[in-house]
């Protein structure tokens, strides 16, 4: 061990009692170590708290084994949801591509309830889903058990806000007209009563999320003042 | 392992996984695909962790591992056709709003100037708080060679960020 490695060691706390007392002593009696031992505290503080904004940042971790993406069609055969094909780079976008395709072609022998309609080649919020994004804060449970998560702009600044209804959850942003659905993700079995599912907790979602957010949700009272100004 | 869930495994360690990876990586979005990346490569192998080590050394050490083959093969992002709005599929605001923004940018850029094998020694080590013999582990290097990689990288960071 150089002095050099033998100085950093004894600042990281990795050098025996004895052999640490022996470098303080000289530290203590050298200016110049003391002023660099300073010197090295305060860039290791300053990568951790720069690097600190990762954490508190706190994106959610991806979830595995209750990955799966809603496949409308083999739901309505009776089959089992397949896993969702997972970690590519757009996985999140392939995966909401994938479940809006076999939705949108399901919808004709869905019958009279939806909380999804389609207007010309793209989906939308209908019914209790319509009128829940339209009215209910994230503060409150909607009619029906629709549950808002966050709500912010995109880099259109069109307004998004996420939801769950029952074990779906997904995104969608005002177009200044209606809610246009971006993404619907099944939850797995057992989550539907999990409220965080909407704030982003299915890693599908939350990638949806990152990838549409620009800016920062908003909060209570900027979220009552968007439902004020209807959305726009 | 019925008893260990990975979820919840990686739960616990994932804010600090995606910290290791904005040390490491060169922008969010590669920082967050490498996180994300090193999370499905640890979930297809949990069948290979040993019950009774440290969850959080086998994550970092597959992350690391995940990063020199995005690094040898070129596959990060701006390598390849990625749409534009995945350049901002990042988990926080670029933009120099405020003070602290400035300085994870700042931070980023000065990891990226070390040479990639003192890049993970500080990432281990100063970054994350791992000790110098956990960290040898991690890198499967001796402890000699992670400590004199980790005086020079942080020699150099002293030189590119101390000045403030």
């Amino acid at each position: 061990m150089t002095d050099d490695e033998e100085f950093f060691a004894w600042l990281d706390g990795e050098l025996d009692d004895d052999k640490a007392a022996e470098v303080e002593a000289r530290v203590r009696a050298s200016s110049e170590l003391t002023a660099r031992a300073a010197e090295h505290r305060k860039l290791a503080s300053g990568l951790q708290t720069a690097f600190g904004l990762v954490i508190e940042s706190g994106a959610p971790p991806p979830s595995f084994q209750s990955a799966a993406v809603v496949d409308f069609g083999a739901r309505a055969a009776g089959r089992e949801p397949r896993p969702a094909a997972f970690g590519m780079p757009q996985w999140a976008a392939m995966a909401a591509t994938l479940a809006l395709g076999l939705l949108v072609g399901n919808l004709a022998s869905r019958g009279t309830y939806s909380p999804v309609a389609v207007d010309g080649d793209h989906l939308i919020a209908a019914a209790s889903l319509d009128r829940s994004l339209d009215t209910a804060l994230a503060s409150a449970p909607s009619e029906a058990g629709v549950r808002i998560g966050l709500t912010f702009r995109n880099a259109k600044g069109g307004i998004c806000r996420s939801f769950q209804d029952r074990s779906v959850s997904g995104l969608a942003c005002h177009d200044g007209r209606q809610w246009r659905i971006e993404g619907l993700f099944q939850g797995a079995e057992g989550q539907s009563q999990d409220y965080r599912m909407a704030a982003g907790h299915d890693p599908r979602l939350a990638q949806l999320l990152s990838q549409t957010i620009a800016g920062e949700p908003f909060d209570e009272a900027q979220e009552r003042a968007a439902r004020d100004r209807g959305w726009r | 392992m019925p008893s260990m869930s990975f979820d919840a495994e990686l739960a616990v360690v994932w804010p600090r996984l995606r910290r290791f990876a904005h040390a490491l990586a060169r922008n969010p979005a590669d920082a967050d695909d490498l996180a994300q990346m090193a999370a499905e490569k640890a979930f297809k192998s949990f069948n290979q962790f040993q019950p009774g080590t440290k969850f959080d050394s086998w994550m970092f050490r597959i992350c690391r591992t995940v990063w020199i083959d995005m690094t040898r093969s070129g596959t990060r992002r701006a390598a390849h056709e990625a749409p534009a709005e995945a350049a901002e599929a990042i988990g926080f605001d670029p933009r120099p709003a405020t003070e602290a923004a400035i300085d994870l940018k700042i931070a980023m850029a000065a990891m990226q100037e070390l040479p990639e094998e003192q890049r993970e020694v500080v990432a281990l080590i100063l970054v994350d708080g791992f000790g110098y013999r956990e960290a040898a582990e991690i890198l499967d290097q001796p402890i000699g060679t992670v400590s004199s990689r980790l005086a020079r990288g942080r020699q150099a960071l002293l030189v590119m960020l101390g000045e403030g």
